[in-house]
């Protein structure tokens, strides 16, 4: 009989679902996410985001390229597995001069190209030459800037030349010098007379030899570098048009001259011989060595990028630098990258191996990583949902706190909130260690840099709940009753809102907020909902009213002036606030001129500090990276940025030395990290 | 006839694929956005280093022109996003995962749907038909994001039985899911319009004429029923077929498939114009040429359409 035959189907399939169901609650109770097998040998499948945009270092930007980068290539520094410092990677050392303006580096011998090449200082003048190129439009170069005449060649800027004399002009005779709007940007805060060439000469001659002491030989393009900033101005008619109406006077100074277009070898990048590399910049630039692992500044071979072209990074033509190199590539389906014999370190690589898998749906790679074909993700790839039901607890959840911030900006262009004491007593009345155990995913950070992730750096102390303090600062700013008090009833409730752009965890964070508001003072300020693109504008317009929340920003490296310099820019830029102020921009300046590092992190802290004090925004988390790795996969990190270096990874087959926890990051000493336990 | 019917269909497609295309570039460009743009703000000078590059400083009738030039010579150019694939490469690799899914979901689809519903239509109100009607009804209204992680639950995540996602090859366990879940809702529109088709076929003159001729309830059932019974069958296979080989979004996505339907959500999430315009230049000539190729069938399948 069919009928039967039907139900019985049925209930076959009805029962396998009960089973499966009870299967799951079984699951539930182990320590592990799911099936614990290791996979066969040292290879190591892993999720590293969406399908990487370019394996071209200098052509990504994002994190998921990062990643794939640090297996494919090798940089002057890499990051450290924990702290994600610089460590030395192709550059065996360097040396940094005292206002950080130039840094040395000294090149290992032994580094090779995976096809057996040698890498010189030759190498990176190419490499980093190459990423400034105008026709490539690399979203990265912008973090290079800070190199001598970068942002000029990169924005098509050229060098004003007397015709009769062969002069170039200097930037300080285009006054006011700090306010110059050109192509360049090189503001520079030299004095407003310039002293003679042949002062400026000895002078010179005197800070270069002792300069060449400690690092490397004097060359005249060293001099160069080092001879006063030379004026830039956009190298096209049209720019220089614009350029010339905001600033008559430039007009004048520079009629009857002509124009140099900057080229890639005017760049502060010099190969002193084949194994010193001198880069120099355009202002003290401590915090340049942090941004060196970044893959922009990763070494690619030129015959190989100049003989196929945007090809060079297909598996038949691909030649690279790092650890491993690419043996085959599917895009949206995997990238195996194997072993690389010529890599300087190779004997210390453990892993045969790297599968990445690109994938962008956050429940598919769970059910990867649960059903045992993935053996770690990057950050942020557990779905709330999963957390709450308990993935947070077990042992191969990884959480750390991740080198960002999120915070809320304050427009302090409109009242009332361009009182300094009502953005401080907004500021006083949040509670976030409440809002950081509600998000699940994110602690609480009542500074605006990041606390406890920057090694050494003394986080100044931030806002905390302070009802009584609030309220008394808004009594202050005028909003008291007869007697003194604060009356929320006085607050301008209709000139404030918090526009937040769309998203769920967006609009749970700005409800948390406002509800805190109204039971601690009070005062109910409304939400606003803003789709992105409008969000954008009228952030960078400073058109909202009070509150933008929703901003993040995640630090390009690890030192705090990736989020202090957000408000070094008045107009455009992330600032977005309104807030500027020059005793802050000179506060980080001099902090930059330090050279011990203790020393200028102390001054930096002091400049938060100021930050926090004017408050141009409201403090409110730091993200943890939440990501998973099975107990057997060691040598990888939650470290702030999750960029692992993959040579310290390896596969751990012995069940008894198994991670039961999220690994140590408390030792940071990279020979403990580097041996295999 | 028929060949004047065909070239005259064929001569119709190509200024309809144009429009479609014209109007998907004027789109994109309504859409905000732009396929460089990210969460940080990027400095002025770099985004127009960037639109030099890719020509975006250019008035729009000269980008126009050259993406219908591009579009003549039947070369979509590079995708934006991933600078070093072309679009026609893209196509070419995308197009025999989607279809492999597409087809076999398919003809899973057919063989239990058009039995069933076949089955169904012989013993009308049995408890056959009530059980598979039923399930018809349930595979219509499951929405295959609903499905598809239901499957995954039970037989990846719960019996570790098959792999929960991923691509591995023609054949491999990995397609079993997606397959199952692509294939649940034609299954159960074939089944109900195979019974709908044969019911009405089964009540008709010549169905009596056949049994009054004495043939065996096989011979009438095989030979004269299905054929008039399936068409309904055959004008839902165009399209049906059309859209599952040019890939299907939202299981590609639950499932990692690199497909078709994946990369054109992608594309649009990226703003890649070139790879925009690629797919659906490709999405709308497949639905154009599967909607002729029903069309050509039916006049071999029912005797009584003339062209």
């Amino acid at each position: 009989m069919p009928d039967s035959k039907a139900v019985r189907v049925v209930a076959f399939v009805l029962s396998a679902a009960l089973l499966a169901a009870s299967c799951t609650t079984q699951a539930k109770k182990s320590e592990f996410f799911g099936k614990i097998d290791p996979p066969a040998g040292q290879v190591l499948r892993y999720i590293t985001g969406s399908e990487p945009e370019s394996l071209d270092p200098q052509m990504s930007s994002g994190q998921p390229e990062a990643r794939i980068d640090m297996a494919l290539y090798d940089g002057l520094a890499e990051y450290h597995p924990k702290t994600m410092e610089p460590i030395p990677a192709i550059a065996e050392r360097w040396v940094i001069d005292e206002d950080a303006t130039e840094f040395v580096f000294f090149l290992r011998h032994d580094a090779k190209f995976s096809n057996g090449d040698p890498i010189t200082a030759q190498d990176f003048v190419y490499t980093i030459r190459r990423g400034f190129r105008p026709e490539l439009a690399a979203r990265a170069a912008y973090l290079g800037y800070d190199i001598q005449y970068a942002e000029a060649y990169n924005s098509l800027g050229a060098f004003v030349r007397d015709p009769q004399t062969g002069r170039f002009l200097l930037a300080s005779e285009a006054a006011p010098a700090g306010e110059a709007k050109n192509a360049g940007g090189e503001a520079t805060t030299q004095p407003a007379a310039p002293p003679t060439e042949a002062e400026q000469e000895a002078e010179l001659r005197k800070e270069l030899s002792r300069k060449g002491e400690e690092a490397a030989p004097d060359t005249p393009f060293h001099h160069f570098m080092h001879s006063p900033a030379r004026l830039v101005v956009p190298a096209d008619e049209k720019g220089r048009e614009k350029t010339f109406k905001a600033d008559p006077k430039l007009q004048a100074l520079v009629a009857g001259k002509e124009f140099v277009p900057v080229r890639a070898e005017d760049i502060g990048v010099e190969a002193v011989d084949d194994y010193t590399l001198r880069i120099t910049m355009r202002q003290p630039a401590p915090y340049f060595l942090g941004l060196v692992p970044h893959q922009f500044f990763r070494v690619v071979p030129q015959k190989v990028v100049e003989r196929y072209g945007v090809n060079w990074t297909k598996p038949e033509n691909f030649v690279g630098s790092g650890p491993f190199k690419l043996q085959e590539h599917r895009p949206y389906n995997n990238l195996t990258v194997v072993r690389n014999p010529y890599y300087w370190d190779a004997k210390n690589v453990h892993l045969d191996q790297i599968v990445f898998y690109p994938l962008e749906d956050q429940t598919t790679m769970m059910n990867l990583y649960k059903a045992g074909e993935v053996d770690a993700t990057y950050n942020h790839t557990v779905p709330a949902s999963w957390l709450k039901s308990g993935v947070r607890f077990m042992k191969d959840y990884m959480d750390a706190p991740e080198n960002g911030s999120n915070y809320w900006q304050i427009n302090t262009t409109k009242p009332p909130m361009d009182d300094k004491r009502v953005r401080r007593a907004f500021n006083l009345a949040v509670d976030r260690k409440a809002l950081g155990d509600y998000r699940v995913v994110s602690k609480p950070n009542s500074s605006f840099v990041p606390e406890g992730i920057l090694h050494g750096y003394p986080s100044p102390p931030g806002y905390t709940l302070n009802v009584e303090e609030a309220k008394r600062l808004l009594a202050e700013a005028g909003f008291k009753d007869a007697s003194g008090n604060f009356d929320p009833k006085k607050f301008p409730v209709d000139q404030v809102e918090i526009a937040y752009n769309t998203s769920e965890s967006n609009r749970q964070i700005a409800e948390f907020v406002q509800a805190q508001w109204k039971q601690n003072l009070g005062v109910t300020i409304p939400l606003r909902n803003v789709e992105w693109k409008t969000f954008q504008d009228m952030r960078s317009k400073l058109q909202y009213k009070g509150f933008a929340g929703g901003a993040g920003w995640s630090g390009d490296y690890m030192d705090p002036f990736t989020y202090l310099s957000l408000f070094t820019t008045k107009e455009g830029g992330d600032n977005m606030t309104g807030w500027y102020d020059p005793k802050f921009v000179r506060m980080l300046d001099e902090a930059n001129r330090q050279p011990e590092q203790a020393v200028r992190y102390q001054m930096l802290s002091k400049a938060e500090a100021y930050l926090l004090d004017a408050a141009p925004v409201i403090t409110l988390l730091k993200p943890a990276t939440s990501w998973m790795k099975k107990p057997y996969v060691k040598g990888m990190y939650p470290n702030p940025g999750t960029l692992h270096a993959w040579k310290y990874i390896y596969i751990e087959h012995d069940q008894a030395k198994w991670d039961q926890q999220m690994p140590d990051m408390t030792t940071d000493e990279l020979a403990a990290v580097a041996a295999k336990e | 006839m028929k060949f004047r019917f065909i070239v005259r269909r064929l001569i119709v497609t190509v200024p309809m694929v144009l429009i479609v295309i014209t109007l998907t570039w004027g789109l994109i460009r309504l859409a905000p956005g732009n396929f460089y743009s990210t969460e940080k703000k990027l400095p002025p000078a770099i985004e127009k280093n960037i639109r030099a590059k890719y020509g975006l400083d250019k008035p729009w009738y000269v980008q126009y022109g050259r993406m219908m030039w591009n579009i003549v010579r039947l070369d979509f150019g590079n995708s934006l996003k991933y600078e070093n694939e072309t679009v026609n490469d893209i196509l070419w690799r995308t197009l025999p995962v989607s279809a492999t899914i597409g087809l076999l979901a398919y003809l899973l689809a057919l063989v239990v749907g058009v039995l069933t519903g076949t089955l169904a239509a012989l013993k009308p109100n049995s408890k056959l038909d009530y059980v598979s009607m039923a399930l018809a009804m349930l595979g219509i209204s499951l929405p295959n994001f609903v499905l598809g992680p239901i499957l995954v639950l039970v037989f990846s995540l719960s019996l570790y039985w098959l792999p929960p996602a991923r691509w591995n090859g023609f054949p491999s366990w990995n397609l079993v899911l997606p397959v199952l879940t692509l294939s649940a809702i034609y299954m159960a529109y074939i089944a109900r319009l195979t019974r709908a088709g044969m019911l009405e076929v089964l009540r008709s003159d010549y169905i009596r004429t056949a049994r009054a001729k004495g043939l065996s309830e096989r011979q009438v059932v095989v030979r004269h029923a299905l054929r008039g019974g399936l068409l309904p069958v055959v004008s839902f296979t165009g399209p049906a077929l059309a859209i599952l080989i040019s890939g299907t979004v939202v299981v590609e996505r639950i499932f990692a498939m690199p497909g078709l339907g994946n990369y054109f959500i992608n594309a649009n999430l990226n703003r890649d114009e070139p790879l925009i315009i690629g797919i659906v230049a490709f999405v709308s000539i497949a639905v154009l040429v599967f909607n002729l190729l029903v069309d050509i069938a039916y006049a071999f399948i029912d005797p009584r359409i003339r062209y």
